[in-house]
């Protein structure tokens, strides 16, 4: 071993007590001297930094701040289940609400059908065939085109249906008159029964709105609503038209 | 309590003074060194779960000490006291003899890269590949740089001019 691997290994680690790096201390004056500074140096250094004793409390402020983390989580698990209780109180809450809104909007939406028809119940007795061309205009009013064939109309017009304008028209049926509006922009999630006591019908979704289709109890409904609708092309629902009206004027009614 | 909780708590009682000498040499700010050994241990206690091996928790704290200093000195500045001056709380165990002080002083100089494994084997009595495995290091580059930590120490004693480390490299 030479000086310089000796000193190498010696500043790795002053105490290390190989048999080549004291021999070769026991050989060389020079490197025994440094050797001896530099273990002084390094009991120094250790003693400076080996004393140092810590605050007589940091182990109970360990222990204390452990326990204070513990209680934090645990109360925070607390206050994670009552605030998912109270978010689940007011889910339930606002589903019960908006259910039961949408509920009594299907109702009066079936129930403004009804009046509709007892307000404007001459035109039941509308017994004239309207021109296919009136039919058609009405129907342009909202963008919407007539496309296929409805059988015979004997009124047609524009009518205000609640907060929307619709198309109110009344067919000849088997029992009596069957009257039928389009309805742009009243939706509804399901088909929609109508009942009174002289009426029965039902409201139909469509992509656009609803149908109703309301006759004379007994008379045969049933796929009347999906043919109106199949015979008659709406605007899509983002065109603007559909729940408005065109400007132009409206000609007489009927 | 339990085991796992025992086992911790024997791990406060038998590690904090060394985690705390070690907290000292890297910051020297007792409030800074009693932060840092608080925070350890709790984050320890946080994540105990993946110590898989109770053999190997002393080397597993120190490297938690370690990243959480790094961590402060990312977030802030901490108050790192001129070693030259006392420290603002009293320190059982300081010395504060003028030798010390030098002492200190120059182990504070030293870089970063040259003070951690020095400090890791002479207050952790880490041997160089223990060293390397929390440092992320190869054992002759721990070798390399306890030489040249202590090389720039001695130059640094002696008042003479910055060590020339490498000189015997």
């Amino acid at each position: 071993m030479n000086c310089l691997d000796f000193r190498r290994l010696l500043l790795q680690d002053p105490f290390r007590n190989d048999a080549d790096l004291l021999e070769h201390e026991a050989q060389c004056a020079q490197c025994a001297t440094f050797a001896r500074e530099q273990r002084a140096q390094e009991t120094r250094l250790r003693a400076m930094l080996g004393e140092i004793t810590p605050p007589p409390e940091l182990a109970e402020n360990i222990r204390l701040a452990v326990k204070l983390d513990r209680r934090g989580r645990s109360r925070r698990r607390v206050w994670y289940a009552t605030a998912a209780s109270v978010l689940l109180i007011v889910g339930a809450t606002m589903l019960s609400l908006v259910t039961e809104t949408w509920e009594r909007g299907n109702m009066a939406l079936a129930q403004s059908v009804l009046n509709h028809i007892d307000d404007e119940a001459h035109h039941l007795r509308e017994a004239g065939p309207v021109a296919g061309q009136r039919v058609k205009f009405v129907f342009a009013r909202f963008g919407a085109r007539l496309n296929g064939d409805i059988g015979q109309v004997n009124f047609a017009a524009e009518c205000l249906m609640r907060k929307r304008n619709g198309v109110h028209l009344v067919l000849p049926g088997v029992q009596g008159p069957v009257t039928a509006f389009f309805m742009p922009g009243e939706h509804t999630e399901r088909v929609l029964p109508v009942s009174s006591e002289r009426f029965a019908g039902h409201v139909v979704p469509t992509a656009w709105g609803s149908i109703a289709v309301v006759g004379e109890h007994g008379e045969p409904l049933e796929g009347l609503a999906q043919k109106l609708a199949g015979a008659v092309e709406w605007p899509a629902p983002d065109s603007g038209l559909v729940g408005g009206i065109s400007t132009a004027p409206l000609i007489a009614q009927q | 309590m339990g085991q796992l909780n025992e086992q911790f708590d024997a791990l406060v009682r038998a590690l904090s003074p060394e985690l705390y000498r070690y907290a000292m040499g890297m910051c020297h700010n007792p409030d800074t060194a009693n932060d840092l050994v608080q925070e350890t241990f709790l984050r320890a206690w946080r994540s105990q779960h993946t110590l898989r091996d109770v053999k190997t928790a002393r080397a597993w704290l120190y490297t938690i000490l370690r990243n959480e200093h790094a961590r402060l000195y990312e977030r802030q500045r901490p108050d790192v006291r001129d070693p030259a001056h006392l420290p603002a709380v009293p320190v059982r165990g300081y010395d504060a003899s003028s030798e010390a002080f030098a002492l200190r002083r120059a182990l504070k100089s030293l870089e970063r890269q040259y003070r951690e494994p020095l400090l890791l084997q002479i207050i952790g009595g880490f041997s160089c590949r223990e060293i390397g495995e929390m440092l992320d290091l190869k054992p002759n580059t721990v070798l390399t740089r306890l030489f040249r930590a202590r090389k720039a120490l001695r130059a640094m004693l002696e008042d003479s001019e910055p060590a020339r480390v490498g000189e015997l490299t």
